[in-house]
């Protein structure tokens, strides 16, 4: 069922175009074909194919080079973070491979040691702030070296991950302000005491709402499964 | 300072590739102007460009898409003659094409007296909607003023109502665009020139949206107007360029933040398609191998992040009810 034939779906869920990240489909990794399917159950318009462990990423690269047509306008690649054993140069160059086709790929700063090796993704190359847990890519001034470096690169916002670090919102309300114009997508969730992402609470998503205003025009896509009321 | 130069002034590093257009069209312009010096031009005609140079949007690959455009009736006999012009400006494989739009006479009384039916061609729509939208006197420029605000007048007729948009005008302008999608099918189903494909379907996606986009905010914001004031307004505006029309929108309507996105994908684009090595590459671009060439598939990209952008201001703002009463049924 495509989210916009949910019956009285959250709020955040009527946002056009929201889709769905697949990382958050554990019980069916590396089904390439089933997660598809299963996003477009959440909608058919935007989409995160996510390769969160190295070994998942040469079968999507294969499954995208051997897939005719798939029916999202927008289509990014989550790049891996767990389970790293290629050279950074290797990583690169794998993800250099996923078909022009795809939108964005989204990297993690604290895999890039090397910003220099990122160029040829080009404009694809979306970096995604991170979360309290993490020594780097958290503040504005920690990603900005990080652009500088790559100028033709976007941004990922990960609300959830801004939220924290500060859940006042004002980390977030200074990365939407430094990085507006690279702004590529949305990461919505909630996260746990553990930073593990959870469905958007009611709570966060009226806590949220002033800085998704500023999104509007960009793909949110979910890192849980929609919270259905 | 205009619009956009307010938008650029809020940007993480400005517009470059709109700046340097603009500053190409003013330098061309200007230089256009003294070619056709010597060229006799009839009292009541003007010769205008459109396009890329009504836009304020000229590169190095610009095309010259001109009309010599007359306020009055049909009549044979018109100065300067097409061979006149071309022979002035020297547009060599940069003039205008073989849809006979452009290159010719055109004369006001069929822009205004000819508006649906028959003997609206898509000739005739075109050169209205591009009179209104997208051009720029450069002989006579006061004679182009006077058309496009006969035109304008001709759609504020008795049938417009105070705080509602002109809708005679709103269905004709959204007629021409759909006209437009319509015809890039139409275009391809007729085969031909398969190299022009790819650029085509970008500027579909791009600056065709813009021009669109660039008419449509204007009328939906007579809203607010009474009738009595809608054409001043409707003339301010399309006094500037359809970009400044838009940016002027995004931030009027409190959607900075997309503007800018908007706004820096459309200064990307105008950047790529000036490249000449980008246009060779797209010249082999067909619709079987558009997925697997990295330079239509950013030209692509940077269409759906305009598209997004514009759909944010129409559907998420204040502008979103006027949009939903006049805009679709």
């Amino acid at each position: 069922m495509n989210s916009v034939l949910l019956a009285d779906p959250p709020m955040a869920l009527r946002h056009h175009p929201v889709g769905a990240s697949t990382g958050y489909m554990a019980e069916i990794r590396g089904d390439w074909d089933l997660l598809v399917e299963e996003a477009c159950r959440v909608s058919s318009f935007a989409v995160e194919l996510a390769a969160l462990s190295e070994p998942e990423l040469p079968s999507l690269v294969d499954y995208l080079a051997a897939t005719p047509a798939l029916p999202f306008r927008y289509l990014s690649v989550h790049a891996p973070t767990k389970h790293r054993a290629l050279s950074e140069q290797e990583y690169v160059a794998v993800l250099a491979e996923l078909p022009a086709f795809v939108d964005a790929i989204v990297v993690h700063p604290d895999q890039i040691e090397d910003p220099t090796l990122y160029r040829p993704l080009g404009a694809r190359l979306v970096v995604e702030n991170m979360d309290s847990r993490k020594a780097s890519g958290r503040y504005r001034d920690e990603l900005e070296s990080l652009f500088e470096a790559l100028p033709d690169a976007g941004f990922c916002f990960d609300i959830a991950h801004a939220w924290s670090i500060d859940p006042d919102m004002s980390v977030g309300e200074d990365l939407l302000d430094r990085f507006a114009c690279r702004l590529r997508q949305v990461h919505l969730s909630s996260v746990d005491e553990g930073r593990g992402h959870v469905p958007l609470s009611a709570e966060h998503e009226e806590l949220f709402a002033p800085l998704l205003d500023r999104c509007r025009d960009v793909p949110w896509l979910l890192e849980a499964p929609p919270r259905l009321n | 300072m205009t619009a956009l130069d307010d938008l650029a002034a809020r940007s993480e590093g400005g517009f470059p590739n709109l700046v340097a257009a603009r500053e190409q069209t003013e330098a061309g312009l200007s230089g256009l102007g003294g070619r056709l010096a010597g060229v006799e031009v009839d009292a009541d005609a003007a010769v205008v460009l459109f396009g890329s140079w009504g836009r304020g949007e000229v590169t190095d690959q610009s095309d010259y898409d001109w009309a010599v455009l007359v306020d009055g009736a049909e009549r044979a006999g018109v100065r300067p003659f097409p061979a006149e012009v071309e022979a002035a400006l020297g547009m060599g494989a940069k003039g205008p094409g073989a849809e006979g739009i452009f290159g010719a006479s055109a004369f006001c009384d069929h822009l205004v007296d000819r508006i649906g039916l028959d003997a609206d061609d898509n000739t005739n729509l075109s050169r209205r909607m591009l009179l209104l939208l997208e051009s720029v006197g450069i002989v006579h420029p006061v004679v182009r003023d006077r058309c496009r605000d006969r035109v304008l007048r001709g759609y504020l007729d008795e049938s417009v109502e105070d705080f509602r948009p002109p809708r005679f005008f709103l269905n004709d302008l959204i007629r021409y665009w759909r006209t437009i999608c319509v015809d890039y099918v139409g275009k391809e189903r007729r085969g031909g020139d398969d190299r022009k494909w790819a650029l085509r379907d970008l500027k579909l996606r791009t600056s065709r949206k813009i021009l669109f986009a660039g008419g449509l905010l204007p009328i939906l914001l007579c809203h607010r107007l009474r009738v009595a004031d809608m054409e001043e307004y409707l003339r301010g505006a399309f006094d500037r360029p359809s970009l400044d029309r838009i940016a002027s929108a995004f931030l009027e309507l409190a959607a900075v933040d997309a503007g800018l996105r908007a706004v820096g994908a459309y200064d990307r684009f105008l950047g790529l398609i000036a490249d000449p090595s980008v246009r060779e590459e797209l010249a082999g671009v067909t619709r079987a191998t558009a997925a697997g060439s990295p330079v239509f598939e950013e030209g692509r990209r940077l269409g759906r992040e305009i598209e997004a952008g514009l759909q944010a201001l129409l559907f998420e703002t204040r502008i979103e009810p006027l949009v939903r009463e006049y805009g679709i049924l």
